[in-house]
Order: structure tokens, then C-alpha cells, then sequence
């Protein structure tokens, strides 16, 4: 049994954004020597995601939008509030981003695949995505291939 | 969107290039400034900027050398940062009672480039009006650059309000009028005080980088709609109110919104985040 765990860094660049990352694991697959096992894909990162869905702009739109109205950044105004917003003393500055919180997990955080023969196994339109709810930051995704050794 | 856009208040601590270069800033941040987030590349500061819909910030050190051991940039890596990006506007700071302080901040502007000055008196422990000061103020109002004061409470361990006072800015104000004086975070919770020094004197601006609770919309419009109606701001201050973040405490983004969120004119606005702040630069040397 191997285990290959590769770490990347994703840039994101606005606020909320849909970043495909798919190629990052194709290749983590393809360069950890594993003919058969499984690839788990993770962020580290508590307001941000991993989701795998079609990959069209107006999808990506549609999600961003659906959890933004499940979990808004800033509920209406006299309607309620988040208890995280308030000062984090262990972090020296307040919360207020309880949303892209909830956005996280309700949207997920973590998803897998098998690994046949080398490759990366997948649906034809599935695509694989980090998830940014509170950008833009330099974020890291954990890859984890692991299985049997060529 | 504003065009020409510039945040009057970040600090650069989390800059993973310069903590890179320079691995005792990392510790000023954690244990000085007391920051816990990541640190990350300059590009995020820069996409901050972009997704706050502005175009450049001024970034602020600290020198807390004889009161916390350490400078939270000394105004050579704030030059050297500025050199990365021509997004940055540079400030100085000095040890205010240190009496070479008038000639490090003119080397600071003249030599370095700088274009203005940051004092904290929490931080740096010692009261605005105190007179052992006024030297560096005389010498700040003949370069022309403007002093960006910290004032009402801190978030830094050890600093303590009543240095934030804005009453012990008075004097200030009114010995130097030609002295660009900016109190930050809207000197809160003394907004008010704030407020009535920025009316009495002309010379007094205030920055908006207030939050202390709740979220950023919710805050700015207790302090500046409850506490002081929004109207005093938009027909008595216009001139004198600079839009500021705290970034990294606050995302910039988070706190333009809240900002163009209050009900101002666009007028206004455009005072808020560009014309003013260039107004106040404008006499750097």
C-alpha cells in the first residue's frame, strides 16, 4: 500500500469564487505511482469548499448564488443575527463571517474518486472545484492518493 | 467602484515575503499587534484592494522599540514593501519621545520617500499633548505630511484607552493648525468627542476603520448614524472623513461595503475614498 499526500496552493482573487482544480488532481494521480486505490481531495480551511459538479460558468454562478441565499454574509437587516459576530481574542479581530461558515459546510469540504490503472476515474462531465466563500486568499487543498503501488 | 480609491489604513503584517526576508515581523504580528490569521502572499493584499473596488492603501508601522521591544516595521521595510508595489503609500513612524525623532522622520521622508507619519500613543505609551512631543509635530507640519494618530480603544494587548482619548488631542489640533491630524477608528467609543473635535478644528479628519462589534454594516451604522447622525458627517465633515479598514483586522472588502452602505451621496463617497486622502497627501514632500 502507498500513500502520496500533495499540498496546493490556490489563489483565489474575489470575494466568492469557483476555482476548477481538477488538473491539480489528475496530475497528483498520475505522479504518485498508484495503480489502483482511491484520490481524497480536501481543503484545510474552514470558510471555503470542495465541491464536484459540471463545469459551465453558469453553474458555478448558480451555486455560489444558492448558498449565499441559504447562508448569507449579512442576514437582512432586523431579522437575526450571527453569534460569531464578535470578537475572537484568540485571533485578534472579530468574526462576522459566520455565512461562508455555514456555506463550507453545507457545501462540503472534501470529496473522492477512484484510481484505476494510474488514471483518475470520473464522471465525462464531472469537475472537481475548491470553493472560495471568503476571498481572496492563498488557500491550501490536501491531496491523498493512496493504493496500490505500480 | 471607486476610481483612484485608497484605504488611509492597513498594516502589512501578514506580508508572507517581508516575514520571509525579515522572521522577527513575525513575531511582532502575533505578539505585539496580536493578529492569529495566516500569513499570505502580497497579491492577496493587492486582490483585497481589487475586490474592495480601490486602488491603492497607505500602510502603517509602529515603532514600539522602547516600549515593546520591537517595531512593527521600521520605515526601511515599509520602504522596501513599497518598492514591490506602486499600489502602497508609505508611512513612518518614530519613538515620539525619543529627542532625534523630528530628524528620523525627516530622513524617513526625505530620504526614503515616505508620506506621513503613524503614532500610536496606546502602543507607544505616551499621551498626544504631552510637550516633550511637540518638536516632532513642529517638524511633521514643516515636511507637510500628515500624522494618522491611533485614538479610542485598541485591540493590542498591554495598550491601554486612556492614551485614546480624543480630548488629549486637542492641544494638538490647536497649537499646530497646520498640522494634518487624522484620529483613527473614529476615536470609538468616544465618537462623539471625536466628532466635536473634527468640527472645532479644520485640521482634524477622522478614518472610518471602526469595528468593535457585530459586522462592519451593522457597527459603522451605530457610530456613525446612532451615535452621530450620518448627517453630521455627509454637511459638517465631508472634507475630513477618510475611508479606512484596519486590514488585516477588518478585510477591506467587508468594510468598503459597509461604508457605501451608510447612505452617503455619491458626492460624498468620493470625498470619503479618494479626494480627501489625496488631499492630505498632497503636501508630502
Amino acid at each position: 500500500m502507498k500513500f502520496k499526500l500533495k499540498r496546493v496552493e490556490v489563489q483565489s482573487r474575489k470575494d466568492m469564487e469557483m476555482i476548477d482544480i481538477t488538473d491539480h488532481v489528475q496530475s497528483a494521480v498520475s505522479d504518485a505511482g498508484v495503480c489502483n486505490g482511491l484520490v481524497f481531495v480536501s481543503t484545510s480551511h474552514t470558510s471555503s469548499g470542495l465541491l464536484v459538479t459540471e463545469g459551465i460558468e453558469c453553474l458555478e454562478r448558480d451555486v455560489l448564488a444558492h448558498l449565499e441565499r441559504l447562508a448569507p454574509k449579512e442576514p437582512p437587516p432586523g431579522t437575526y443575527g450571527y453569534w460569531h459576530n464578535r470578537y475572537l481574542d484568540f485571533d485578534g479581530r472579530l468574526g462576522f463571517n459566520a455565512g461562508d461558515h455555514l456555506k463550507s459546510i453545507l457545501g462540503g469540504i472534501q470529496c473522492f474518486f477512484p484510481v484505476e490503472d494510474g488514471k483518475l476515474v470520473r464522471g465525462g462531465r464531472q469537475r472537481v472545484y475548491f470553493v472560495e466563500y471568503d476571498g481572496p486568499l492563498a488557500r491550501t487543498v490536501l491531496i491523498q492518493v493512496l493504493g496500490e503501488e505500480c | 467602484m471607486h476610481s483612484g480609491g485608497i484605504d488611509f489604513h492597513t498594516h502589512p503584517l501578514l506580508v508572507r515575503e517581508m516575514v520571509q526576508r525579515y522572521p522577527g515581523l513575525q513575531a511582532a504580528a502575533r505578539d505585539i499587534f496580536h493578529i492569529g490569521n495566516t500569513f499570505q502572499p502580497l497579491e492577496t493584499f493587492l486582490l483585497e484592494l481589487d475586490a474592495a473596488g480601490l486602488e491603492r492603501a497607505v500602510i502603517l508601522p509602529v515603532d514600539a522599540g522602547s516600549t515593546r521591544g520591537a517595531k512593527l516595521y521600521s520605515n526601511e521595510q515599509i520602504a522596501e514593501l513599497c518598492a514591490l508595489s506602486d499600489r502602497l503609500i508609505g508611512f513612518a513612524s518614530v519613538d515620539p519621545l525619543d529627542p532625534c525623532a523630528p530628524q528620523v522622520l525627516q530622513k524617513a521622508v526625505n530620504g526614503l520617500g515616505l508620506r506621513g507619519l503613524k503614532l500610536a500613543p496606546g502602543m507607544q505609551e505616551f499621551h498626544a499633548d504631552d510637550p516633550k512631543v511637540f518638536p516632532l509635530y513642529e517638524r511633521a507640519a514643516q515636511l507637510g505630511i500628515p500624522i494618522l494618530f491611533h485614538s479610542g480603544m485598541s485591540w493590542e494587548p498591554g495598550s491601554r484607552l486612556k492614551y485614546g482619548h480624543p480630548l488629549r488631542f486637542e492641544d494638538v489640533a490647536a497649537k499646530f493648525p497646520e498640522l494634518k491630524i487624522v484620529l483613527a477608528h473614529l476615536a470609538w467609543p468616544w465618537v462623539t468627542d471625536a466628532v466635536a473635535l473634527a468640527l472645532k478644528y479644520p485640521n482634524v479628519h477622522l478614518d472610518t476603520s471602526a469595528l468593535y462589534f457585530d459586522n462592519p454594516r451593522d457597527f459603522l451604522q451605530f457610530a456613525m448614524n446612532t451615535q452621530v447622525p450620518l448627517t453630521v458627517f455627509e454637511r459638517s465633515l465631508r472634507k475630513q472623513i477618510l475611508f479606512g479598514s484596519n486590514y488585516p483586522r477588518v478585510e477591506i472588502k467587508n468594510m468598503a461595503r459597509a461604508v457605501r452602505g451608510l447612505g452617503f451621496s455619491d458626492e460624498c463617497l468620493d470625498l470619503v475614498f479618494r479626494a480627501n486622502a489625496e488631499a492630505l497627501l498632497g503636501g508630502a514632500q
